[in-house]
């Protein structure tokens, strides 16, 4: 969702999902209703302007048919004989009567009647108007009447401050003589009467000057001051449809000129009206109804999201747990989805995921067991494939003394047991200090520091795995004492053997020299031999130098040494036999042989290992009766491994 | 011999273009003078049914010979003819050529009068005498388009204008005349007088173009066609 701003981020699938829907649905929904809103505002507005125009339309028409009638009638009062009779008796005081029977009789049609003789003079007038002589718009109606081919006209007039229809027609005798002008009044009835048909409202407004008034109108009366303050009767205004705003609300408004034009000093318009707001009922009704129904979507839909987000995220979630579970290492756990879908594939694969890790974590479980652990995840985590790789590192041998008379009287699987007991302590300890258990071999343990991880100090902490392993057994059982080999040097590291099956290992003189250096300690009676790279790799502790020998099938020599302990915990003592031993050893080197003999018997007296004192005074023994060769440095050649 | 003379004059309202023309005879015959006037409309169209009248200005005793009777028929609902002349004091008789009943009235200052209605037939005996020079107009109450003139003139010194729009007056004695022309659709309604004079042995011809108003006449009823009425 890369429209998204960036500073939205969704915690849920479901709430992304609902905004989704929402900005999908809501402009749709929007478009939609304001499409439809808009057609149907405008088709309503186009209604009530059809409307308005009909009424206009029809006010015309019931002007016309009125007009019609009053013709008619006025028309044959012109044939009437006794009218005739009447007028050439030249008898206004008659004339005007037999007028005034006229209206009675004309059954509210005519309204008016004036009689006017060719030269324009007012013989009589049912209205009074007080003019002799037909002037303006009076006079125009007439010269109109003379110039048409009937000799007829029609015009609105204003007469006594109501709007009249009126109409002028020659009376003859059988030759013109006069103009009869019949009149109706469009008034309270005429616009009544409009309304019923249109159901418009209906005003007649005279505009004299700057005043307007309202003469009729079927609007009530407050309703018409806000017509004759509202409404805009200029050259535009006149032509145009209004929008005015009354107490009940907006109407749609629509002039008509009836009598005069734009600048004129009097003008007569007929207003026709229609209440907006009632018109626009329908339309306000649908809207509501269309709001609902989108309410009701919106509803539907954010319920079918939220049962459908459900369906996703609550399988998902299980999912999540078990993904959790399994994080932890907890394979036991499955999920269960029975939808055949993606997520369903998805648990299954989960599923399947958990039941291969398990198997593997057995199987890395086992390694483990089988091979040290770092061993375990060197194989597991590098392609495991033959060769090696040469190493400086340190290896430690460890044996225990006795053991095997220990076990002598006792039944198989307690010795096995006894001797798991005493490697799981020896295992432990060497993996305390970092070292790797590389094999066992029967009570016998192989030990690697530096492979197949290089620590800091590799020397150091084979040191501190010895001293721990001897005191661990001494503890252990009075019987049983350990002793250790170490040395330090260049091995090949890697996996040995064939390609179906090998192990990870190290080879190499500095392993064999452990080894041997282990198997030594027997003859020196130490618990433990170190080798010279060993004790200078690891100098916080104190040595005691052994001897120089040169193993069987080597050429070289090596110097030995019995790891005492740390610096620290080594009593003055100690380190005063250990120097005295050191000079001891110095005479015998230089084949100072009676010193030397003495300095070792001086020290056998009060040290801790006689038997290493007397080792030495054999040896000067054998040496005064054969002295060694000239070139002897006090290197002793062990012959048999 | 032949004397022609223009006359030029202009009338009220400076409307009217006279053309007078004089064309004098030479005969020694009493009596032999007589007036010709051609009546033209501004279009130079002849004008049917106009009436000159002649005054003597001298000669106030005039003996009246002709036009002291005059019939008006009524055919087909139309008065025939449109316009009479008769002498003052003379009559006028309106039979009645169709089947259906007509009426006569009058409302006229010269003389106002009605018959009641008759058939065929019905009314033969019947005279009007109209007694005061001037214009009568006649109409029927039932067909209103009916119209007709009857001219009251003071003298028999007067003639009707044919389709020409001649109109003569023979047998006239020499001398100075006021000639007065009037028509239905004269804009005037006094009439067009002129003073012209009549030589010895001549005849006086005179052209006169008339301004008449827009002819506006009450149209027959479509239906009065129909024969049947029930």
């Amino acid at each position: 969702m890369n429209w998204l701003p960036r500073n939205i981020t969704f915690r849920s699938f479901r709430s992304r999902l609902i905004v989704f829907l929402l900005a999908l649905l809501i402009p749709v929904l929007g478009g939609i209703f304001y499409y439809v809103n808009q057609n149907n505002t405008d088709y309503t507005e186009e209604t009530i302007n059809t409307y308005l125009g009909l009424g206009a339309d029809v006010f015309d028409y019931t002007r016309q048919q009125q007009a019609m009638t009053l013709k008619a009638i006025t028309n044959s009062l012109t044939w009437d004989f006794g009218f005739r009779t009447a007028y050439a008796a030249n008898d206004p005081a008659t004339l005007f009567d037999a007028a005034l029977n006229v209206l009675d009789r004309s059954q509210d049609i005519v309204d008016m009647l004036m009689i006017v003789d060719m030269d324009n003079e007012v013989v009589i007038d049912t209205e009074t108007q007080g003019f002799e002589v037909l002037d303006n718009a009076w006079l125009h109606l007439v010269e109109e009447a003379n110039e048409s081919e009937e000799g007829q006209s029609d015009m609105i007039m204003i007469i006594n401050g109501l709007p009249f229809q009126v109409i002028a027609l020659p009376l003859y005798l059988p030759r013109q003589v006069a103009w009869i002008i019949g009149g109706f009044a469009l008034d309270e009835e005429f616009v009544n009467q409009v309304k019923e048909t249109t159901v418009s409202d209906v005003s007649i407004v005279k505009i004299e000057g700057n005043e307007v008034e309202v003469i009729v109108s079927t609007l009530p009366e407050h309703q018409q001051e806000l017509l004759s303050s509202q409404a805009n009767f200029g050259e535009a205004g006149a032509s145009s449809l209004q929008r005015m705003n009354y107490d009940d609300g907006d109407y749609t408004t629509l002039l008509r000129s009836l009598y005069g034009e734009s600048g004129d000093a009097l003008q007569v318009f007929a207003v026709f009206q229609r209440s907006y707001d009632e018109n626009i009922e329908n339309v306000v009704q649908f809207r509501g109804l269309l709001i609902r129904f989108y309410l009701l979507v919106l509803i539907v839909s954010l319920l079918t999201v939220l049962l459908l987000a459900r369906s996703i995220t609550n399988p998902l979630s299980r999912l999540v747990d078990v993904v959790k579970k399994i994080e932890e290492g907890d394979y036991g756990r499955s999920v269960t989805v029975s939808s055949k879908d993606e997520i369903g594939e998805l648990a299954d694969s989960v599923n399947s995921m958990a039941k291969g890790l398990a198997e593997k974590e057995k199987v890395r479980d086992l390694l483990g067991k089988v091979v040290s652990h770092q061993i375990a995840e060197q194989l597991l985590n590098n392609p495991v494939e033959l060769g090696g790789e040469e190493r400086t590192a340190t290896i430690l041998f460890s044996d225990i003394r006795g053991f095997t008379s220990y076990c002598e009287n006792l039944p198989p699987k307690q010795v096995l047991e006894a001797l798991n007991s005493v490697l799981t302590t020896i295992s432990d300890i060497v993996e305390k200090h970092q070292g790797v258990v590389d094999k066992y071999n029967g009570d016998a343990v192989m030990a690697l520091f530096g492979v197949p991880i290089k620590g800091d100090n590799d020397a150091s902490n084979a040191m501190a795995a010895a001293l721990d392993i001897v005191n661990a057994l001494e503890k252990a059982d009075s019987e049983l004492s350990a002793c250790v080999g170490i040395n330090t040097g260049l091995m090949v590291a890697g996996n040995l053997g064939s390609s179906n099956r090998m192990n990870y290992s190290v080879i190499g003189d500095t392993v064999n020299l452990a080894a041997r250096l282990e198997g030594l300690t027997r003859f020196y009676e130490v618990s433990n031999i170190v080798g010279e790279m060993s004790k200078d790799a690891a100098p916080e502790y104190i040595y005691r130098e052994l001897d120089e020998v040169c193993v069987a099938g080597k050429t070289l020599s090596v110097r030995i040494y019995e790891l005492i302990g740390k610096k620290s915990t080594v009593s003055v003592e100690k380190k005063a036999d250990i120097e005295q031993f050191e000079n001891a050893l110095q005479l015998y080197r230089s084949k100072n042989w009676d010193k030397a003999e003495t300095l070792f018997t001086q020290l056998q007296i009060k040290c801790d290992n006689a038997h290493l004192c007397q080792i030495f005074i054999d040896r000067i023994a054998r040496y005064k009766k054969i002295p060694p060769a000239e070139d002897w440095q006090g290197v002793f050649v062990f012959d048999a491994k | 011999m032949k004397l022609l003379t223009h006359i030029f004059a202009s009338a009220r309202k400076n409307t009217l273009l006279i053309t007078a023309l004089t064309l004098m005879s030479c005969t020694s015959v009493a009596m032999a003078q007589s007036v010709q006037v051609r009546l033209i409309d501004a279009n130079g169209e002849p004008i049917k049914d106009a009436v000159i009248e002649l005054f003597s200005e001298d000669n106030a005793e005039v003996v009246s010979v002709k036009y002291h009777e005059a019939k008006i028929d009524q055919i087909d609902k139309e008065f025939v003819p449109g316009v009479t002349i008769i002498v003052a004091g003379g009559s006028v008789s309106f039979p009645n050529g169709d089947d259906i009943l007509h009426h006569v009235y009058s409302f006229s200052t010269a003389k106002t009068f009605d018959t009641p209605l008759y058939g065929r037939d019905d009314n033969n005996q019947y005279r009007e005498t109209f007694d005061k020079p001037g214009v009568v107009e006649i109409g029927c109450n039932i067909h209103d388009w009916m119209l007709a003139y009857i001219y009251v003139g003071e003298s028999d010194k007067m003639a009707i204008s044919n389709a020409q729009g001649i109109a003569a007056i023979a047998e006239l004695p020499a001398g100075e005349y006021r000639l007065k022309i009037w028509h239905a659709r004269l804009s005037d309604s006094e009439g067009y007088v002129q003073t012209i004079t009549v030589g010895e042995n001549s005849l006086t011809e005179l052209t006169v173009e008339l301004q008449l108003a827009r002819d506006r006449r009450i149209r027959r009823a479509p239906s009065s066609n129909r024969r049947r009425y029930r």
